[in-house]
């Protein structure tokens, strides 16, 4: 799998397919870190373990490179989620983007409760097929119980926040300028823990429809808040009721933004854990 | 140029997290977290994130500067040596060796510590080096090292995830030390108790099972409480104190006249929560006790540190995993600066000064004859600046922020025969100097931190530095040879190697064994692998010491003049005397100014709302600052971060200081608050 990912590489950047690729390298000492290749014979020293996202790293060597330069990623199903978003937004060109599509373990898979663990273009390893995130003990834990009791969890786990804002730093779709997180209209400045309603719910609901599940949020916490399964209901109740999921398909559009007048009847596809929908709050 | 990411080690606290900067055109544009690094594991907080921000800030220091009058001219380095040696020679020869005091710095690298510390020792015969641990762990290192034999964290950060029980007291770690309370949170997840003991509501204690808001400077009458009660229930682990213990009996006497309801009079917590807490730690198979400058920022902080171990040994939670004493040290290299020797009383690797054989040892290694006297502190320095001291050598300190009482050290410097300030920003002690000498940051220089769990650590070199400036490490060597010593290293690793040779605990550290991932001491030989956790079977001084803590009440505390507790401490958003964090733009926006922290009653009381300008005055001083209305703080009490210049806590802060560690009470004294006439309606 390592030996194909390496040959593609060279043959990308000898071929000029692209200028860079941006992976993993293992130099001196055995040190792993993110690094541009961009001559051949760099390219075996690279390696593609641990799972270490890239999209971001992406984005912003894009950003800052020169005009027309390419780039290729060693990109696992969630980096390439994550830069179809990003091009889908208008946030990365095309042209400018490729990818060298890998697969991740099922070990890999379990610890990001990943349900689609390969990317659309797989160029090396075998695509296994992916867990369901309500099977995963954690994700049961924190969705079991009544509104109140669920409220209760998640704020025990979200006020341990220590507002490193890593959780926005690391994710491939946080881009926003400027960010709502850092207007002090919503989140108070200079205070920990975060409050929950006002920078958790704030970030959630921004990556409602955008979210691609790729983890990096929850690999940065210092304060192991599950991060992913915050963003889960929402992600599952877009794939349940219209079929959506961000960052698979380049063409579709969210349906949060285009698709309103299809909206189910209240509470018709709504996961069954969902009861705080009652007849009283209707407006 | 494509961007390039160099890994590399954290400028701020002691937890010592992984980054990789990012370098593009030779600048570092980003931080990034480092996926491989064995403590922060991917992770950092919100100073880690912005650690490349104040790099190439364009106030960093790019020329030597000297005083001419009330202004600073720039100098060729050739002028600026010179002048630097010829002064300290001057002054030596004139008034003696020990006239010349030297500030080493917990900033700094292991290398540069060491040869700061070899100079001062060597050039002038006196032990008169010091540096900012007097003012964070001196109990620790003087407590612990009496307790145990070594005055560092016992285990591993990674241990803690493990421990059934984890005791904080007096450690705001989720500001202070955040990526730590990831492992306690960790341990939580797995059901350990975790029981915090903190007049404030911090984070952490907002977070815990059990938060015990005691009277301010009252640790030892409530550790003594829980010693007492476990004793008399039967819980002390007596096979471990028979087998491993001396001093058991002298401890006993002391518990003797703490009874429970004693304890639970003078610390202000209730009798049966010191029980219940005392049962929690000694029945958990496996309890830590995390422990900062809540403890050791006392005027009895020494005895607090014995107190603390006491606890842990009368109860065998030492010397094994997931167990033990975890100070949490503050700079990034304030382990490695107090390894390094850079302390009065002691050689690298605490090999003790006043001890003939090691005198002997160091001066056959060096060459030169040296003091066998110890020196004075950081606080005794200045103290005694143009009286006994003469001239100051500072690297990279900036007590004029930092120290207790600093309208006085504001006067005390000024007195100086010569003030030498080595840093890379004009800081406000740079400002009193006569010369300044331009050092690089983090991000230009290659050397080792050592965290807190004792990991020797490799900075790398990411970027170049900004105009003339130098590292620490050459300055250091060409003042050396100004002054007719021959420091001819040519780079880091080479004094690495010396240490090595001259500190049996450091024996097998060499730079390219710390490559991959660093390498924890004692670390005897190049076969052995690090030690994970100290202690294991064997103190490192035998046996483990009993020590009856000498408890005495904060110096001050509140009146009719002076109503209010004033405590002070860190924030999240910046770092110590804020050089470098209140350069950083993210970190600055996070939080502009400076405030103090005040319960809504007695806000309320004074009439003063939330953000309103308010005088704070204690004996010593006044600041004024915003209010900052919450019940983080107990009614009574208020509370400063100390990193904000135009509002220095350290103003107010007491002088007083430990008899044993010469550290000062920062943490407790006596303040009054007034509100300030509002501006906008006298303009």
């Amino acid at each position: 799998m390592l030996n194909r990912v390496r040959d593609i590489a060279k043959t990308m950047l000898v071929k000029k397919q692209a200028d860079g690729v941006l992976g993993l390298i293992k130099g001196e000492w055995d040190i792993i870190r993110p690094h541009i290749f961009e001559r051949p014979e760099e390219v075996d020293a690279m390696v593609i373990e641990p799972k270490w996202l890239l999209a971001k790293m992406a984005i912003s060597i894009l950003r800052s490179s020169r005009e027309r330069y390419r780039l290729a990623v060693v990109a696992r199903g969630c980096d390439e989620r994550a830069l179809t978003e990003l091009m889908k937004r208008n946030q990365i060109e095309r042209e400018r983007l490729g990818t060298i599509g890998i697969a991740c373990t099922a070990d890999q898979a379990r610890s990001c409760i990943c349900s689609r663990p390969f990317p659309e273009r797989l160029d090396a390893g075998e695509a296994i097929s992916g867990v369901d995130p309500y099977d995963d003990d954690v994700v049961k834990g924190l969705l079991a119980g009544d509104a109140s009791a669920r409220m209760e969890k998640w704020a025990r786990v979200l006020n341990r926040c220590i507002k490193c804002y890593g959780c926005r730093n690391s994710c491939p779709i946080c881009v926003c300028i400027p960010c709502k997180l850092e207007d002090e209209v919503w989140v108070e400045k200079g205070v920990i823990p975060a409050e929950m309603m006002s920078y958790h719910f704030i970030r959630a609901f921004h990556l409602s429809d955008t979210c691609v599940a790729c983890g990096a949020c929850q690999d940065a916490c210092p304060v192991n808040i599950p991060l992913v399964a915050l963003q889960l209901s929402m992600r599952e109740f877009l794939r349940e009721t219209y079929g959506y999921e961000a960052g698979l398909d380049p063409e579709r559009r969210s349906p949060i933004l285009y698709d309103l007048h299809r909206e189910p009847a209240k509470g018709q596809a709504l996961p069954d854990w969902i009861n705080t929908l009652r007849e009283d709050d209707e407006p | 140029m494509s961007p390039d990411y160099i890994k590399t080690i954290c400028p701020y606290c002691g937890v010592g997290c992984g980054l990789l900067l990012k370098v593009e055109d030779g600048k570092v544009t980003a931080t990034l977290p480092d996926r491989e690094h064995p403590v922060s594991r991917g992770t950092l907080c919100i100073k880690g994130w912005s650690a490349h921000e104040f790099v190439h800030h364009p106030e960093r220091l790019k020329s030597p500067l000297v005083r001419r009058g009330d202004r600073f001219e720039e100098i060729s380095w050739k002028e600026a040596i010179a002048l630097a040696a010829e002064k300290l020679k001057v002054t030596a020869e004139r008034f003696g060796g020990d006239a010349i005091g030297g500030l080493s710095s917990a900033k700094c690298t292991n290398e540069e510590n060491y040869l700061f510390q070899k100079l001062i020792r060597m050039a002038f015969k006196t032990n008169n080096v010091d540096h900012c641990a007097r003012l964070c762990h001196a109990p620790t290192a003087a407590g612990m090292g009496q307790t145990t034999g070594s005055g560092a964290m016992t285990n591993s950060i990674s241990d803690l995830a493990g421990a059934e029980c984890i005791l904080i007291v007096g450690s705001n770690a989720a500001e202070s030390h955040p990526i730590i309370m990831g492992e306690v949170y960790k341990a939580v997840d797995r059901g350990a108790h975790v029981i915090v003991v903190d007049p404030r509501r911090t984070a952490v204690a907002a977070n815990a099972e059990i938060h015990l808001r005691m009277n301010p400077g009252a640790d030892i009458p409530l550790l003594a409480g829980m010693m007492r009660h476990i004793i008399d229930s039967g819980l002390a682990n007596e096979k471990f104190i028979s087998e491993r213990m001396e001093g058991f009996p002298e401890l006993k006497k002391f518990l003797d006249s703490w009874p429970v309801e004693k304890a639970a009079n003078e610390c202000g917590i209730a009798e049966g929560d010191i029980k219940r807490v005392a049962e929690v730690y000694a029945k958990a198979k496996d309890s830590a006790i995390i422990y900062c400058m809540g403890i050791t920022q006392h005027a009895c902080g020494t005895a607090n540190v014995h107190a603390v171990c006491d606890l842990a040994m009368l109860c065998g939670k030492i010397g094994k995993e997931s167990s033990g004493v975890y100070p949490l040290r503050g700079q990034n290299n304030v382990q490695g600066a107090c390894d390094m020797g850079a302390l009065p009383n002691v050689y690298p690797g605490y090999q003790n000064v006043t001890d003939r054989a090691v005198q002997e040892k160091f001066e056959k290694a060096w060459g030169r004859a040296l003091s066998a006297k110890p020196g004075l502190t950081v606080t005794e320095m200045i103290g005694s600046a143009g009286k006994e001291i003469r001239a100051l050598y500072i690297m990279a300190e900036n007590p004029a922020i930092s120290d207790p009482d600093v309208n006085h050290v504001l006067e005390s410097l000024p007195k100086l025969d010569f003030l030498i300030v080595q840093d890379i920003f004009l800081t406000e002690t740079a400002k009193l100097a006569n010369l300044i000498l331009p050092a690089v940051a983090f991000a230009e220089k290659t050397g080792t931190y050592t965290n807190t769990e004792r990991r020797f650590q490799l900075l790398r070199k990411a970027v170049k530095p900004p105009g003339d400036a130098k590292g620490d490490f050459e300055i250091i060597c060409l003042v050396a040879n100004a002054l007719g010593l021959d420091f001819s290293y040519t780079h880091p690793r080479e004094v690495m190697d010396e240490i090595a040779k001259l500190v049996p605990a450091y024996g097998g550290v060499s730079f390219d064994r710390l490559e991959k991932a660093g390498l924890q001491w004692p670390c005897p030989d190049g076969g052995h692998g690090g030690t994970r956790f100290l202690h294991e079977g064997r103190f490192t001084r035998g046996k483990g010491l009993f020590i009856a803590p000498a408890y005495t009440r904060p110096f001050e505390k509140p009146d009719r003049e002076y109503p209010f507790w004033l405590n002070t401490g860190r924030m999240f958003a910046h770092y110590h005397t804020g050089t470098m964090t209140r350069r950083s733009p993210f970190l600055k926006r996070e939080m502009e100014g400076p405030y103090v922290e005040l319960h809504p009653e007695d806000a309320r009381a004074a009439g003063i709302k939330d953000g309103d300008r308010i005088r704070i005055t204690s004996r010593r001083g006044n600041i004024v600052t915003a209010a900052r209305i919450t019940e983080r703080v107990a009614r009574g009490s208020i509370f400063a971060p100390f990193h904000f210049t135009e509002a220095r806590a350290n103003v107010l802060t007491n002088p007083v200081l430990d008899p044993v560690s010469k550290i000062p009470e920062f943490k407790a004294c006596a303040a009054r608050i007034e509100k300030e006439p509002d501006e906008r309606r006298q303009g």
